[in-house]
């Protein structure tokens, strides 16, 4: 049997009669850790198994990053996990030929171009979509509406380039159009500096639709009662949403939101392969590109690595940044205070 | 769902697959496996084996290489010549197909087979592997590989202390530490092919020695090679039916074939001149191949020089760079990678000109004859910077590799060996018809006198077979004769004006610390044709690779050429 | 606590569906200009997502002859052909891999549920013992990856290579999805919880009974992203399996692909010149939508306006 005992403050205030029953508190106002491990033991435990599978799955083959400050050659024994035993040590070396790189750093920069113009065009439209097919009380329109925005998600990248080069490019549908009255053609498939917002646009494309089913399951738990309650109070339209719709997603796009910015240096991987001869590595380099052309296809595997672990850490520091800021505007994001 | 540009081709005409492969895997986006890769670690002149960097030539190889027995089982049609592949253009009647392999080799014995396949791998057990296997008399068990993967798969697998007991490479996958793999965990055969010892096995025998010469990585015989043509494989194809119409000739010089195309061009028609035409460009100016990096050297005037110093490099990138700018390039060749490649373009007559791999004259003619009989196609003779003859460099000539476990025992690596003889069998031959059409009936079906695949067959028969062992190039389309001649006599007007670089035929395992110092010539080339940076950045990067140990690496392959030698 | 939409005898209120149902009393008539505009939106948007997919499915049924003489995609129908279609789905290696990864599909999706709703839930309540360091645990493995090779180390190791389990174990756990499941588990109204505690209720009663009902929509949409997530991937099973009768329906399409676009293939339809590569990629890609659509109207249903009352604070 779980036992009553609250855990918060907040919990604490709300539930008076369950405090003082086995609350037995500890120094400092704090329970002692046995007494919240028995009241916590039924959580912890439906944890574990998602734990098991990321210490196996993830965490295990993660210790295999210590390749990084090597000179790693899987080959050199019989079996890859010995000989990272054997594989020389190198100390900080393959971090300082990352760091070294111009292109590194050039393609970090595309990154967060990248990165800051998805959260601005991208990032929004999944919420203001998801808002649209809210509004929407015919359920058929609503239901084709959103089975049709699904679609794109599920077309390959490859495809998604060939449909817009058919329509966009240089021979696409538009530009043999416009020959053929008279007008000159134009490329924006191949032009470099239009690229960003090229990619954000297929992107758009892609996955906004697919994007709002998390909004619209937020916004499926709203109650009705709330708006009919302010609607009573005189509240129109607008203010209905400005008071109860958004305050509702807020936690959801809170979350996400901080997500996204841990996850700021990645922006997409194939998207980006499949268009480099297009408009050349100046404009198409983002990291993932690097870390594969430098270190995935020619497999050394400790530059990969390197370049992996420093990905990672950005990210997690984002991702605390963003959290903490998160807090100050009084949301809980990701974990709470 | 990336689908990489590198397919597999099957049967009669894989005789210029490996190359195709390779040119195709470094101008695909995706696979970005850099043509060649860097091949291979090995020990200088040393029979023992090793993890060092070089190759193994001159005396030192001779003592490895197996004897060259000719096959004389059938006649060609049109005979090799300079460097050519044997063009064969007739059916050979059923009755008439002579036998390779008079008594079976194998043991009865198991083996697994690791190869990369572009295509639906047909379940083991199948009546066609069934039928392979007893005619060869050992039990094979393939895996194949999702071919666009490969690479990832081959990696992981050889860090693996269990590994399928025959593997097969093709060269692009000869990346990063691939080639010191290669020397750990695989066998080396020199003790069952070395000189006359070949001989157990009439069909390897007849492997051009060229071809062997390749096989040897880390200073031992490790491989059965796929042999190629050394003729460049690029030919810039043309609509002959177009040009016939309008009355166009063909261009001898670069000068020529811009004006042409500028004339051919009518973008509001829909209709572009040519597509990227950057390898075109380096063969018409007789820049140093690029399909391996050891291709990139050769000795002049005492000196080894790079393809990327010379003087021809910046001409050939300036001329297609020329191409570009006049708009004549289709716009989605421009664009480069999507599902759409540009031999599509070039049936459908929206592009008149490209250039690719020289199966695709028999691939796209038969494909078109039944529904488009005007359309018709043949391969150009390279044109030329000044009109007059080309200079081309050769191609290596192999470029698929396969290899057995150093675990095997003696008799799986005899078995092994069999597989390779048995596929090695040359065209006319009972082996050759099964290997690459199954049986009568069941895969194939007799029309005219010409194999055809019936639906069993092109499930089934889908080339896994292929890449274990493969006889000296040929040519093979008895259904488009005339077809057949045009490729081999392309390859043998092309081969007269061939040379073979320094390091031809060698496989060479650069120093790890300048293996990827070239890589980005590719991207750079790419930018600099599509009008995005000047030729000024090239000799920018040149100056560059020569400081970051381009001239270190001069001085290393100077010293592998003083030491060992050229491959012949 | 009980549902506020009514739902209409469906009988007679069938032809309406398309019609706007009954406006709830306080709600105000709309305005005409807010309608159309939202009108041109939808429309908008929805145009540019059918009119690149009409390109795909026309060039999906057109002939060879048509898709060779238009160069590439085709907009306009010249001709209808089943031909591609016939071709990806008459192998009997189809109908076995739909079978494979609908069974990976359906069990990776129930144990990852499983396992992530227990973990959502488990680190939902505020202040639970060693919350923070378990979250962290969790949201380390987001920014960290490994690379391929010790994970397949570790694959063969476990002897998974070659099982249905290595499709399943290793990416059986997302992190997103468990903090997205946590933060909808968290917005639960705390005195519902709280109350059934005094109750009585313990954790497993409390997640059965009370979270789990109130969390329909999300429960529909994360069950969704695992298994489109499951339905679609394809790299392990071409890393971790080596038998082909193994192989699950994504990897024998991007087979089929590949078989179509061998250059020099002596596949019997490509030389008749009734089958284009392209078409058949086209195919593909329309096959792949099939249980998205499917799919969609399940999932739709736990959308529903305000279907829960009350479980939301705010």
């Amino acid at each position: 049997m779980t036992s009553t005992v609250p855990r918060s403050k907040a919990e604490a205030k709300r539930t008076p009669a369950a405090s003082g029953v086995t609350g037995r508190r500890g120094q400092g106002g704090r329970l002692s850790l046995r007494i919240r491990f028995r009241r916590d033991r039924t959580l912890i435990l439906m944890t574990l198994p998602v734990l098991l599978l990321l210490l196996v799955f993830n965490y295990v083959p993660i210790l295999g990053n210590v390749v990084a400050f090597q000179d790693y050659d899987p080959y050199l024994s019989d079996n890859g996990f010995v000989a990272m035993f054997q594989s020389p040590w190198v100390g900080l070396d393959q971090f300082q030929r990352v760091f070294q790189d111009t292109e590194f750093w050039h393609a970090v920069q595309n990154t967060f171009v990248l990165f800051f113009l998805q959260l601005v065009l991208y990032f929004p439209i999944p919420i203001a979509l998801a808002l649209l097919i809210n509004s929407v009380i015919r359920p058929r329109v609503r239901a084709v509406a959103q089975a049709v925005m699904y679609l794109p998600h599920f077309f390959s990248w490859v495809l998604v380039v060939t449909v817009f080069q058919q329509i966009f490019g240089g021979a696409g549908v538009i530009a043999q159009t416009l020959r053929q009255h008279g007008h000159s053609g134009f490329d924006i498939m191949t032009d470099p500096s239009v690229f960003k917002y090229l990619v954000t646009a297929q992107m758009v494309w892609k996955d906004a639709g697919w994007g709002i089913i998390v909004f619209l399951a937020a916004l499926a738990a709203v109650s009705t009662d709330l708006y009919e309650a302010a609607a009573m109070d005189g509240a129109g339209r607008w203010r209905r949403m400005w008071h109860i719709t958004l305050p509702a997603l807020r936690p959801v796009i809170a979350l996400l939101l901080v997500l996204r910015v841990g996850d700021a240096l990645t922006v997409g991987f194939e998207q980006f392969l499949l268009q480099r001869q297009a408009v050349g590595p100046d404009a198409s380099e983002v990291l993932d590109t690097y870390v594969w052309w430098n270190g995935i296809r020619n497999q050394d595997f400790s530059y990969a690595a390197a370049a992996g672990l420093i990905k990672g850490i950005v990210g997690l520091t984002l991702v605390l940044v963003a959290n903490k800021v998160a807090h100050l505007m009084g949301e809980q994001g990701v974990y709470e205070k | 769902m990336t689908p990489n540009a590198a397919s597999a081709s099957s049967a009669p005409s894989r005789r210029s697959s490996p190359s195709r492969r390779s040119f195709l895997a470094s101008t695909a986006v995706a696979a970005a496996a850099v043509a060649g890769g860097m091949p291979l670690l090995t020990a200088c002149g040393g029979g023992q084996e090793g993890r060092k960097e070089g190759t193994t030539s001159g005396k030192a190889a001779q003592k490895i290489l197996p004897a060259f027995v000719a096959s004389s089982v059938v006649a060609p049609d049109i005979p090799a010549k300079n460097g050519s592949a044997a063009g064969f253009t007739r059916a050979i009647a059923m009755d008439q197909l002579k036998t390779s392999v008079p008594k079976k080799l194998g043991s009865g014995g198991k083996l697994k087979i690791m190869a990369p396949l572009w295509g639906t791998p047909p379940d083991n057990g199948n009546p066609y592997y069934k039928a392979m296997n007893e005619a060869i008399g050992v039990d094979v068990t393939w895996q194949n590989q999702d071919g666009n993967t490969y690479d990832e798969k081959l990696g992981a697998v050889l860090a693996s202390s269990d590994i399928p007991d025959v593997v097969v490479v093709p060269g692009w996958n000869l990346m990063g530490k691939i080639p010191s793999a290669i020397n750990a965990k695989f066998a080396d055969l020199g003790p069952y092919l070395s000189g006359d010892k070949v001989k157990d096995y009439p069909n390897l025998a007849a492997v051009p020695t060229d071809a062997w010469q390749r096989a040897i990585f880390g200073g031992q015989l490790r491989a059965i090679p796929m042999p190629a043509s050394y003729v460049t494989n690029i030919a810039p194809f043309y609509r002959k039916d177009v040009f016939d119409k309008k009355g166009w000739k063909l261009p001898k010089s670069t000068d020529e074939f811009l004006a042409w195309a500028k004339e051919a061009t009518d973008a509001k028609g829909g209709v572009w001149a040519c597509s990227d035409m950057k390898w075109t460009a380096f063969n018409a100016f007789g820049v140093l191949n690029g399909s391996d990096k050891a291709l990139w050297w050769n000795l002049q005037g005492g000196k080894l020089i790079n393809r990327v110093e010379t003087e021809e490099y910046l001409e050939a990138l300036e001329w297609a760079r020329k191409l570009f700018a006049a708009g004549v390039v289709h716009p989605d060749d421009k664009a480069g990678k999507t599902t759409n490649p540009a031999s599509n373009r070039f049936t459908a007559g929206k592009l008149l000109v490209y250039n690719q791999d020289l199966s695709d004259w028999y691939g796209k003619t038969s494909e078109q004859r039944t529904q488009n009989p005007d359309f018709e196609m043949a391969a150009m003779d390279i044109f030329t910077h000044d009109g007059g003859n080309p200079l081309l460099w050769a191609v290596q000539p192999s470029n698929i590799f396969t290899f057995i476990s150093k675990k095997a025992s003696k008799q799986q690596i005899k078995d092994f060996l069999a597989i390779a003889d048995f596929c090695a069998s040359p065209y006319g031959t009972k082996e050759w018809l099964l290997t690459n059409y199954g049986a009568e009936t069941t895969d194939f079906t007799l029309k005219k006198g010409v194999p055809n695949k019936t639906t069993q067959g092109v499930n089934e028969v889908v080339g896994a077979f292929d890449y274990t062992g493969d006889p000296a190039p040929f040519v093979a389309h008895p259904d488009f004769p005339e077809v057949t001649r045009g490729m081999v006599e392309w390859q043998q007007r092309m081969g007269a004006f061939t040379k073979k670089s320094s390091f031809y035929g060698l496989t060479i395992t650069e120093p790890s610390r300048w293996s990827n110092l070239a890589d980005n010539f590719e991207q750079l080339e790419d930018d600099v044709v599509r009008g995005r940076k000047k030729v000024g950045d090239v000799q920018q990067a040149v100056s560059d690779w020569k400081k970051q140990g381009g001239d270190d690496l001069r001085d290393w392959y100077r010293k592998l050429l003083d030491d060992t030698g050229s491959a012949k | 606590m009980s549902a506020v939409v009514e739902r209409p005898p469906l009988a007679q209120e069938k032809p309406s569906r398309w019609a706007a149902p009954p406006r709830p009393a306080w709600e105000e008539e709309p305005a005409r200009a807010g309608l159309a505009a939202k009108g041109l939106v939808l429309g908008i948007a929805c145009f540019a997502i059918l009119f690149p997919l009409w390109i795909v499915i026309v060039t999906s049924l057109s002939p060879k002859k048509v898709i060779d003489e238009t160069g590439g995609l085709v907009v306009l129908p010249k001709g209808i052909t089943f031909v591609a279609y016939r071709e990806l789905l008459g192998g009997g290696q189809v109908q076995r891999a739909a079978l494979v990864s609908l069974g990976v599909t359906l069990v990776g999706t129930l144990f990852s549920m499983a396992v992530s709703v227990l973990c959502a839930y488990g680190l939902s309540r505020r202040g639970s013992l060693g919350h923070r360091w378990i979250l962290m645990t969790l949201l380390a493995t987001m920014f960290f990856g490994a690379g391929l090779i010790p994970t397949y180390l570790l694959v063969q190791a476990l002897g998974l290579t070659d099982t249905y389990l290595a499709l399943i174990l290793p990416s059986a756990v997302s992190v997103f999805n468990i903090l997205v499941l946590r933060g909808f588990f968290m917005g639960i109204s705390s005195e519902l919880i709280d109350s059934a505690r005094i109750d009585g209720a313990g954790d497993w009663r409390i997640l059965w009974q009370i979270v789990l009902p109130l969390s329909r929509a999300v429960l529909a949409v994360i069950t969704l992203f695992y298994a489109v997530g499951y339905w679609s991937a394809w790299f392990n099973a071409s890393i971790y399996l080596t038998d082909q009768k193994m192989m699950p329906l994504q990897n024998v399409m991007i087979q089929l692909v590949q078989k179509q676009e061998r250059p020099v293939g002596l596949a019997t339809q490509i030389n008749t010149g009734q089958l284009s590569p392209l078409a058949v990629q086209m195919a593909v890609m329309v096959l792949a939508l099939v249980p998205v659509a499917v799919l969609s109207p399940f999932v739709q249903r736990h959308f529903k306006k305000g279907m829960l009352t009350g479980a939301i604070k705010g």
